[in-house]
């Protein structure tokens, strides 16, 4: 074994390592490996570095003073020759050409070397074969190790999987095979339970949140802008208006101050209006929010009926409440007769067979409830008009109906 | 010149869209010459003459949306009729109409429509008559009904109901799915129970009118109506009823006869 120090330094020729992942790895790795060590701290790989060499092993002695007979070399067993370079370390002695990598049989550049299982690799040859490979980035990792989600990781590159940061220091949670921040993590589970996340402390919200400039907050991180008390769901956010708020971003009120501040409430829907108001029916309306009560549709200012306590649009009010033309079916604008339990508008309002207008004075016959002038009544079938006759008389408590 | 020629000679010069005809001795659609051009017009009355057809081009006057021939001596319409786009409001009371020609429901906006003192019964409906769902009010008073149909239902937008003086022994239960219905008028028939789903229907309020009068009610129901429409509503809806009128049905009261006061009826002249 020896005697194969003339072999190339590059990397041993042994097949198994070749065709190893690490070798492949290495093989596409464009890092130099030069680069300072630093503490691995998560693993048990024993390492010596450069000041542990300097300080403690490892130095070139002639051993003149000391007996050379029971002074044995730790890799072959021999003894030294008188003169002979020495080399000491951790407490063991080696012949110069012993102490070389157990793989590579080269002699350690700087006298670096890494030890594993009892033998001595240089630095090459043991990230090779021993050197965890980052599960981000694949290449090795020199110095500290992070070990999580079945893999070995640098620690810039293990960052949660949602917003990106490092989770080497902070720790990290385990989230349906991703690893997450806390913050993450806790808006994913807030996101499942229909809750929301603070957008101040980032913890869930687990009672009713407050809404302020379009984020949801505990309510506690917030004070009353007048009176200074903690605030609680019921806080109200008021847009800026003079003499209420100083600038031109939204303030946070308690309930009490928020109703002094003579802010109208909408009658509909209980929420302060900041914007147009409409007064009717002895309250306060949101434009869009006073609507007809049949159809829901806005009124947006156009004319309203009042019946009631609530309020129509022209066309439900005179649906509803008997205002529609029994001929045109339109609403009664205007003028409007009343009779036979139907409205007719002026135009329409006239004799039910021969169509000629009548007016207030106009003495008119019922028929089925239509109105019929004397003229037409008259030209009705003798024996019709005898059991119209018979049968008005016959009718119970009847009164006379006039148009009004 | 004829009294109509002259009406409409002057309709034309100023262009009246409404044409009054009432009462002039037309016996033919030949006596108005240039009518059926005059395709402007909105509302045409012919009340009171002797018209016994109606010429199919009257569907020309496609503007028409009030045609009234009341009292006049109509024995067949035209299918055309029923295809006019505008026709809002049909007269054709006291005519002398045994059948309606087949698809005649087939008005798209007829809102009003006026049968009263013709011949008809439920077999001279054709067949689509229920299909009008514009109606507003259908006039059938003083005509042969023995039954209304069922699809009375389909009439979803009907307010007024007359069926006076016909020879009904029986309402339909559907009659209770017409909830816009606020006038009927069943006076004068030959009528003994009511269905209960009648009590469905908004007949105590002060825009409604319910005319029972002249039938052989049976005794519980003639006991509520002496009481009051009110009292005769609430009655129809108790389980009370309910028990009643399904023993009615098994075992159903004597049909009253038939009215002999409509047999001088000038409509059956033929």
């Amino acid at each position: 074994m020896f005697s194969k120090i003339d072999l190339s330094p590059s990397i041993p020729s042994l097949g198994s390592i070749s065709q190893s992942r690490l070798f492949q790895r290495r093989a596409n790795s464009k890092d130099d490996l030069s680069e300072e060590y630093r503490s691995f701290q998560d693993i048990d790989y024993e390492f010596i570095d450069k000041s542990d060499l300097q300080q403690h092993g490892f130095s070139r002695t002639v051993t003149s003073t000391m007996s050379l007979d029971n002074m044995l070399c730790a890799r072959c067993g021999d003894g030294f020759e008188p003169h002979e370079k020495i080399v000491n370390s951790t407490g063991q002695l080696w012949h110069q050409q012993c102490f070389v990598c157990a793989q590579c049989f080269q002699e350690f550049d700087d006298g670096i070397f890494y030890e594993y299982d009892d033998r001595k690799y240089c630095e090459r040859d043991f990230q090779i074969l021993f050197a965890p490979c980052c599960g981000k980035c694949n290449n090795f990792i020199i110095g500290r190790v992070i070990k999580a989600m079945n893999a070995s990781w640098h620690p810039e590159c293990f960052r949660c999987e949602m917003c990106e940061t490092e989770l080497a220091d902070t720790g990290f949670i385990k989230n349906a095979g991703r690893a997450l921040c806390h913050e993450c993590n806790a808006k994913v589970k807030a996101i499942g339970s229909g809750k929301h996340v603070c957008h101040k402390c980032h913890a869930l919200i687990d009672d009713k949140p407050l809404k302020f400039r379009g984020e949801m907050y505990h309510p506690y991180h917030f004070n009353c802008t007048n009176c200074g008390v903690e605030l609680d769901y019921t806080a109200r956010e008021v847009r800026s208006r003079p003499g209420f708020a100083a600038n031109d971003m939204n303030e946070l009120y308690c309930l009490r101050c928020h109703d002094k501040m003579g802010i109208p409430i909408c009658g509909a829907c209980r929420r302060p209006i900041e914007e147009r108001v409409v007064t009717a029916l002895g309250k306060h309306w949101h434009v869009e929010h006073f609507v007809c009560a049949k159809c829901e549709k806005p009124f947006f200012g156009h004319r309203h009926y009042e019946k009631k306590g609530l309020a129509y649009c022209e066309t439900h009010y005179h649906q509803l409440f008997g205002n529609l033309c029994f001929v045109c079916n339109q609403v009664i604008a205007g003028d409007v007769f009343t009779a036979l339990n139907k409205a007719w508008c002026v135009h329409h309002f006239a004799c039910s067979v021969c169509d000629q207008k009548m007016n207030q004075k106009t003495k008119f016959y019922e028929c089925d409830l239509k109105p019929v002038c004397k003229k037409c009544y008259d030209k009705f079938p003798t024996e019709l008009r005898r059991r119209l006759k018979r049968q008005h008389e016959a009718m119970p408590q009847r009164k006379a109906a006039t148009p009004t | 010149m004829s009294k109509a020629k002259k009406v409409l000679d002057e309709a034309r010069e100023i262009r009246n869209p409404e044409i009054d005809l009432a009462d002039k001795a037309i016996s033919s659609f030949e006596e108005t010459p240039g009518l059926l051009n005059m395709t402007y017009i909105t509302r045409l009355t012919l009340s009171h003459n002797k018209i016994k057809s109606v010429p199919p081009a009257l569907a020309n006057l496609t503007n028409l949306e009030i045609l009234n021939l009341t009292n006049n001596h109509i024995e067949e319409l035209p299918l055309s009729l029923s295809s006019m786009p505008k026709l809002r409001i049909l007269n054709l009371a006291i005519n002398r109409l045994y059948n309606l020609p087949r698809g005649f429901g087939a008005f798209p906006v007829l809102e009003v429509l006026d049968l009263t003192y013709n011949n008809l019964n439920e077999k001279s409906l054709p067949g689509n008559f229920f299909m009008m769902e514009t109606l507003r009010a259908l006039y059938l008073g003083d005509n042969d009904f023995e039954y209304l149909p069922p699809e009375v239902k389909n009439l979803k937008n009907l307010q007024i109901l007359v069926l006076r003086e016909n020879d009904l022994i029986e309402l339909p239960r559907e009659l209770g799915e017409l909830t816009r219905l606020r006038e009927l008028h069943v006076q004068g028939n030959r009528l003994t129970i009511l269905p209960p789903e009648l009590g469905n229907l908004d007949m105590t309020s002060n825009k409604s009118v319910f005319r029972f009068e002249g039938n052989e009610w049976v005794a519980p129901i003639a006991d509520q109506l002496q009481l009051g429409v009110g009292h005769l509503m609430e009655y129809l809806r108790s389980e009370a009823y309910r028990i009643t009128y399904n023993r009615y049905s098994t075992n159903k009261p004597q049909v009253p006869p038939p009215c002999v006061d409509k047999a001088k009826k000038i409509s059956r002249i033929r």
